[in-house]
């Protein structure tokens, strides 16, 4: 196939009022979206020998990205060499952490040894703009073809297959065996081609996030970091997001550290605004040092599917794959933050498969269908499922999690380790008290233990 | 005694906008299905659930929101906090909306 549109090397930047190259028929594959998923599904099929068109809406990949903050790299890291990659710094503490509204903080840190050692635990933060566009850059020099500035606003169909995309450029058709839907959380095109549904409100988080600039020795005194170690806090309780259900984080950049919080759709609809929980998140004082002083450089939201499983949609069609964000392929266990990671998985496995479809001349959802099975075994899908339970059960346990628990915590510590005149025995005695009573008794606490068993598990 | 000091940090929405790059797009990507649901809506999810202050709504006005585009995160926020999936939410056209410099 020709394209003579091509560029090598650099990003293309079509200027709006020259005549738009005609890309029609002239690709194997159209990639939607210049996310993560959409460039390892990109690099991969051309790496297997595709002519690949990636189709980006912002000015540059990156651009309409946001996320909390650490990229998961053991897949990344096999597509690319990222020595180059701009990454922030690697990930040598994590940090989760227990708020009350009433100032209390009761937190557990860990920083194992191993962490500081390369690869790092593929666990680094990054900041999307500089990133995305990097990784992008990877698969334009593996010979895809991205186009930003471009919207698609469609699909075309021949019968019930999915035979290309619409754009809103002039003559903005065009014509592939193969589309690939990376467009991320708010997927207009492929809910609006019916591939998808559009989740479910109670299945959907919002996050806001802020970047606050501060010195490079601020960050290193504050956090107790060195070098390029950084750290991961997350957050819980009713400190962290008020009457709602979800977490706060903070997360270290080089030179700026990483702000927000992540809760449902339904508790912002029902009156908790995403200003005030950030607000009294940053202000709480447990957070508020770590950032004091810090100027404000960017704020930030996006949505975040948490459906699990059981929210994921078909993954292919007759003509079409749906991967990363698209497709709900986040996983939110408490404990694990992840989905870069799961999208760049989703991205390569769906590349390989269309490559494979491809070379028998077929793009139809039976031969794509090694996509959804290779998922299906891989640690994206295996997860998702391990951890299905666990939203249901946090929502259904809210009163005793984020703030019944928070409060016991900090009544047991200061018991505990009051100094006055009493026995230790006494106190001891008083602070099981506090956690007892706030589990619901001994009968409580032992349910509550069974019941959220498999988060260590 | 607790020593927690309820504070609220000197930062308006205003302020938080200030620090997002945006490209005009030159007509707003998002509208309301059908007016008629907005009149008779009064709880009004889509103003608390915006990050952006884009949707607001004038207690001496019809009850249809007016909608503040150029201020959009293209978070989509708003397709779901919607109960009434009232909420017509496209992408800003040709590169248009917000630019993250961070992410």
């Amino acid at each position: 196939m020709s394209h003579e549109a091509t560029t090598a090397g650099g990003l293309q930047r079509p200027d709006l009022q020259t005549e738009t190259p005609n890309y029609d028929d002239a690709f194997d594959a159209v990639v939607v979206g210049a996310g993560l998923a959409g460039t390892a599904a990109a690099l991969t099929m051309a790496r297997d020998g595709l002519d690949v068109l990636m189709l980006e809406r912002g000015p540059a990949p990156g651009t309409k990205n946001v996320f909390g903050g650490v990229l998961y790299t053991p897949t990344i890291r096999e597509l690319v060499d990222i020595d180059d990659a701009p990454l922030e710094r690697y990930i040598a503490e994590k940090r989760f952490s227990i708020l009350s509204s009433d100032g209390d903080e009761t937190a557990i840190s860990m920083r194992p040894g191993a962490w500081r050692d390369d690869p790092h635990n593929d666990s680094y933060t990054v900041l999307r703009r500089r990133f995305d566009e990097w990784f992008a850059k990877q698969a334009v020099d593996a010979g895809v073809t991205l186009v930003t500035e471009t919207t698609v606003t469609g699909l075309l169909r021949d019968g019930g297959a999915v035979v290309g995309v619409t754009t809103d450029r002039p003559d903005g058709e065009i014509h592939a065996p193969v589309v690939v839907l990376a467009e991320g959380a708010n997927s207009l095109v492929s809910e609006g081609a019916d591939l998808k549904e559009r989740p479910e409100r109670d299945a959907v988080a919002v996050s806001v996030k802020e970047v606050f600039k501060l010195d490079r020795d601020t960050i290193d005194d504050r956090f107790r970091l060195d070098g390029d170690a950084g750290a991961a806090y997350q957050y819980f309780g009713e400190g962290a997001v008020g009457e709602a259900v979800g977490g706060g984080f903070v997360y270290t950049n080089k030179r700026s550290v990483s702000v927000g919080v992540v809760y449902r759709v339904e508790d912002a609809a029902a009156g908790q605004t995403p200003e005030a929980t950030l607000d009294a998140f940053e202000s709480h004082p447990a957070v508020a040092p770590l950032i004091r002083g810090g100027r404000r450089i960017e704020y930030s939201a996006h949505v975040v599917p948490e459906g699990g499983a059981r929210a994921m949609p078909d993954l292919v069609h007759d003509g079409a794959v749906v991967v990363g964000d698209a497709a709900g392929l986040v996983l939110n266990s408490g404990v694990h933050l992840e989905g870069t990671n799961m999208a760049v998985e989703s991205g390569y496995h769906a590349g390989k498969a269309i490559a494979a479809a491809l070379a028998d001349d077929r793009s139809d959802a039976e031969a794509l269908a090694a996509y959804t099975r290779d998922l299906d075994q891989s640690f994206v899908v295996e997860n998702l499922r391990h951890y299905d339970w666990f939203q249901r059960t946090i929502a259904a346990d809210r009163q005793f999690l984020f703030e019944d628990l928070p409060r016991a915590l900090a009544s047991a510590e200061t018991e505990y380790f009051k100094m006055d005149r009493t026995s230790k025995d006494e106190h001891t005695g008083a602070a099981r008290d506090h956690l007892v009573a706030a589990a619901g008794g001994w009968f409580g606490a032992a349910k509550r233990a069974w019941r959220f068993r498999r988060m260590l598990s | 005694m607790s020593t927690a000091q309820p504070h609220v940090p000197d930062v308006s929405i205003e302020d938080r906008l200030y620090t997002v790059k945006y490209r005009d797009a030159g007509e707003s990507h998002l509208g309301v299905e059908n007016p008629d649901v907005c009149a008779d809506c009064t709880t009004n999810e889509c103003t608390s659930v915006c990050p952006a202050a884009v949707w607001t709504v004038d207690p001496d006005g019809d009850g249809v929101p007016s909608i503040a585009y150029e201020n959009c995160l293209e978070c989509g926020t708003c397709r779901y906090g919607c109960p009434y999936d009232n909420v017509e939410w496209t992408y800003p056209k040709t590169g248009g909306g917000v630019v993250f410099k961070q992410g």
